[in-house]
């Protein structure tokens, strides 16, 4: 059977690294350029303002800009999404005695907790194991956590520069010295529109790479600096929707089991999550492990699915579906690490970098605290008015000595063990709670998702009934996705691919972006694309293509997610 | 009421008519119209037909060119001059910039994209599709004078059957930034002849239920035989079977003929949001479950290879 990995994408490294070719006097300058306004650059951007403002002649130094964070979305938040139950210590930390909890748009702590296995029409309770536990978390929208950290940055004299995309690595002498932004207003075959702008070369002392999840420049600056951790990254693929219910829900609800198989040769891995957003909302999600081997297996499909279960049914009914969205996780834990997070002029921060601890479904507070890290290490670097290395490499020390290094320490194989089916995977799970990491099963490696054989699937899905369940295109307009259409294509996939691949991609996507198209004379398939339909998950980065920001701007438009 | 006409090569624009028709309509007996360029005055009977009891024409050398700030000057100053409280425009890139410009130099506020506008117990309020076009808000204005721009299609163009109007020739001060910009060439887009598809009143748009490019002379002799223009959905647009410029629905245009005959569309939700205020939909597509049905007023589950020639063929006997 074919692997999606043995058709790899027309992508090279080399054609995203740039020196700067603005003339000198047309560069923007910048202080620290932080990529990405999520809660990792952010919280760097955050804690950056904070330090300066206790070291103004620091601030002097760092020139009209100190601060900028660069944002593809159309603001922060827009391209933010994830469940999101957050463990407060990061926040705590990062806003000390100036914010309270209380103080951030949140929808107040987990006020209780269910874990159920699902089978087609039953739900069995289970008791919550260790992990998932989450007394003492909080229920956040991600997305409007995302607006509110924005502001905060901003307040602290960050700059942000929304709906622009960070195309290129700076790189000067071996050194980062900041990102090329895209351009904007290209038709489809890159010729100039009459909107056209060109991208800018910015220009830093220190760039910060936090753009989440399949980070392009963190791909591209992991490539080129030689930093890929000992295991590949590998990726889970979450669906989520938000819905406006009748009844409130008194807890948050995580569910295993259908209608995901148990059975080992489909390595299918994953659950749901169904939290309360206050009184009269709740967000539903599937979470699927991207090392799945069925080329039908949809997770867009399998969550419509899901919500037709009458334990979940009953949650929804007579609710309305307000907001969709999805986006990949990274899985690989501790063992897919970078081998350092930093560079010569260069920190990788978040998920990004893969800071994501999958058995307790958590990543954010890691990504908050390794941005407040890289905000004091860069600071750091600056004080001495250049950035030698052991300036920025006190970040890597910073974040070893931290609870995000503890923490995926514990769980290191926790992941790659439900490779071995459900019911091995979670006895040897509980094993290693249960001992709090000590116990060795010997290495397990992971295998790049876009490794594993495809299986010639037949998965059907229920029929779509436009209000509990929904076809992709429906739920692509609910995410807000109202690209330009006409724009050049920002995915990089190989367009002729035996017919299991094309219909793996086309099954995978969320979006709708791939579709089957005629076949060759040699058997192959010709890969049809509508890239404006894309919500930048990043799934087929980890299936075999690889996902390129499109103009900055572009994508979802996520308000509540 | 003061309504901006566009007109280009001596024909005043339908969708600025239609605007002048709906003032003249809410029963203000003293509604004006500007037309501003080349032989303005000869087209003051045709404002007349359309409900205004006023023209205000100019014909200075400034406005020779489709150029939004001397127009600016030209409305600025027949608000002052007539006393006007509400400025009414029809979308279009002209009528837009103008519109913005009017509302910078009055001070005045600019309601865009508004879909209808009625008197309520005497106070003027215009409504506006919101969220996706899922619902209409109601807008209204905090000051006068006030602004307003319609969207592409949103009234029809009736004659009233009024008189002739009384002509006011207008020659403003143009302030020097106004006179700045040259039009240095006009490029005319490529067109197939017929109505342009934001003007027609009948439009006969394709998908990909017509299976091949080929296949959208199905669409193209159909509207010409009712007299239309042809739209397209983004999906083929997206595989080049047919012009962006034709595209309708969430990233094209916004559409509201009389008629909208869709050739197997399956109506997607993003281009439902594009044409869901025409006036009648007529749907043609053989999957039974396309969700185009659940909005059509008129749907055939069939094939459109066989059906459309036919009725084609009808429509053209029945025209003559």
């Amino acid at each position: 059977m074919s692997r999606p990995s043995n058709f790899p994408p027309p992508f090279s490294t080399a054609d995203y690294v740039a020196e700067p070719t603005d003339p000198a006097d047309e560069r923007i300058e910048v202080g620290v350029l932080i990529v990405g306004a999520g809660p990792a650059g952010l919280a760097c951007a955050i804690r950056l303002g904070q330090l300066i403002e206790e070291s103004p002649e620091i601030a002097e130094r760092l020139g009209d800009v100190p601060v900028a964070v660069l944002e593809k979305g159309k603001q922060p938040g827009s391209h933010l999404l994830s469940g999101a139950v957050v463990n407060p210590r990061a926040l705590r930390r990062l806003f000390g005695n100036r914010l309270r909890m209380e103080d951030l748009p949140s929808f107040g702590e987990v006020p209780g907790e269910s874990v159920y296995l699902l089978t087609r029409r039953a739900a069995l309770p289970l008791p919550p194991p260790p992990p998932m536990r989450n007394h003492g978390n909080w229920i956040f929208s991600l997305s409007q956590l995302g607006r509110f950290l924005g502001e905060r940055a901003e307040e602290g004299g960050a700059m942000i520069l929304p709906a622009t995309a960070a195309q290129k690595l700076l790189v000067s002498h071996g050194r980062v010295v900041g990102v090329r932004t895209g351009d904007k207003g290209r038709n489809r075959d890159g010729g100039e529109l009459g909107n056209f702008e060109a991208g800018s070369d910015l220009v830093a002392k220190v760039t910060v790479l936090a753009e989440g999840t399949q980070g392009h420049l963190t791909g591209v600056a992991l490539d080129r600096f030689a930093l890929r951790g000992a295991d590949p990254q590998v990726w889970e693929l979450g669906v989520k929707e938000v819905w406006r219910v009748a009844k409130p829900l008194n807890r948050v609800i995580h569910t295993m089991g259908w209608p995901l198989r148990t059975n080992k040769k489909y390595r299918e891995f994953g659950g749901s999550f169904i939290y309360p957003l206050g009184e009269d909302m709740v967000t539903i999600g599937l979470v699927v492990g991207l090392d799945y081997r069925d080329a039908s297996l949809s997770v867009h499909d399998l969550l419509q699915e899901l919500k037709t279960h009458p334990k979940i049914r009953k949650i929804l009914e007579g609710g309305e579906r307000l907001e969709w969205g999805a986006k990949t996780i990274p899985s690989g834990g501790f063992n897919s690490l970078p081998r350092r997070l930093h560079a010569p002029g260069l920190l990788l921060c978040g998920d990004g970098a893969g800071m994501v601890n999958i058995p307790r479904l958590k990543g954010v507070h890691y990504a908050i605290e390794s941005g407040r890290l890289a905000a004091e290490a860069a600071f750091r670097a600056l004080q001495r008015g250049e950035t030698p290395s052991s300036g920025l490499a006190s970040y890597d020390a910073a974040v070893r000595d931290s609870f995000i290094w503890r923490d995926l320490y514990e769980v290191r194989n926790m992941r790659q063990v439900f490779g071995r089916g459900f019911y091995v995977g979670g006895a040897l799970a509980s094993a290693m709670t249960v001992s709090k990491g000590r116990i060795e099963l010997g290495k397990m490696r992971a295998e790049p998702d876009a490794d594993q054989p495809l299986l010639d699937g037949n998965v059907s899905y229920p029929a779509h009934d436009g209000k509990l369940t929904f076809d992709k295109l429906s739920s692509v307009f609910a995410s807000g996705n109202k690209t330009r259409d006409d724009q050049p294509n920002h995915i990089k996939i190989e367009r002729r691919v035996p017919r299991e691949v094309a219909e793996l991609w086309a099954h995978m996507c969320p979006a709708q972006v791939y579709e089957v198209g005629a076949e060759e004379a040699d058997g192959t398939v010709r890969v049809e694309l509508a890239p404006s339909n894309c919500i930048q998950c990043g799934a087929i980065t980890a299936k075999g293509g690889r996902l390129t920001p499109p103009e900055g701007g572009s994508g979802p438009e996520y308000s509540k997610t | 009421m003061l309504v901006f006409l566009e007109q280009h090569g001596n024909e005043l624009q339908r969708g600025s008519l239609g605007v002048l028709a709906k003032a003249a309509s809410l029963g203000d007996g003293d509604v004006g119209a500007v037309i501003a360029g080349e032989g303005a005055r000869s087209l003051a009977g045709e404002a007349g037909k359309f409900g205004a009891a006023k023209v205000w024409a100019c014909e200075d050398a400034e406005v020779a060119q489709p150029l939004p700030q001397p127009r600016v000057d030209v409305l600025a100053h027949v608000v002052e001059e007539g006393g006007y409280d509400t400025v009414l425009f029809a979308n279009s890139v002209l009528a837009a910039d103008v519109a913005a410009g009017l509302a910078a130099r009055l001070g005045a506020g600019l309601n865009w994209d508004l879909a209808d506008l009625e008197l309520r117990d005497g106070e003027l309020i215009g409504k506006r599709p919101a969220l996706q076009d899922s619902v209409y808000v109601d807008v209204g204005w905090s000051g006068t004078p006030r602004l307003a721009l319609f969207r592409a299609g949103s009234f029809d163009a009736t004659p009233s059957g009024g008189g002739e109007p009384e002509i006011a020739d207008v020659s403003p001060a143009y302030k020097d930034y106004s006179t700045a910009v040259e039009l240095v060439s006009q490029d005319a887009a490529e067109s197939g002849g017929g109505p342009s598809i934001e003007d027609a009143d009948v439009i006969v748009a394709g998908g990909r239920g017509l299976g091949s490019p080929d296949n959208f002379t199905l669409a193209e002799e159909l509207a010409e035989a009712l007299g239309g223009a042809v739209g397209a959905t983004r999906a083929v647009v997206d595989a080049g079977w047919y012009p962006y410029s034709a595209q309708i629905g969430q990233t094209g245009k916004t559409v509201s003929p009389k008629l909208y005959v869709a050739l197997g569309i399956s109506g997607a939700i993003q281009h439902k949001v594009g044409m869901q205020s025409s006036g009648t939909i007529v749907a043609i597509n053989k999957d039974p479950n396309a969700p185009i049905f659940e909005f059509s007023d008129l749907g055939v589950v069939g094939d459109v290879h066989e059906i459309v020639p036919k009725l084609t063929e009808l429509v053209r006997a029945r025209r003559g």
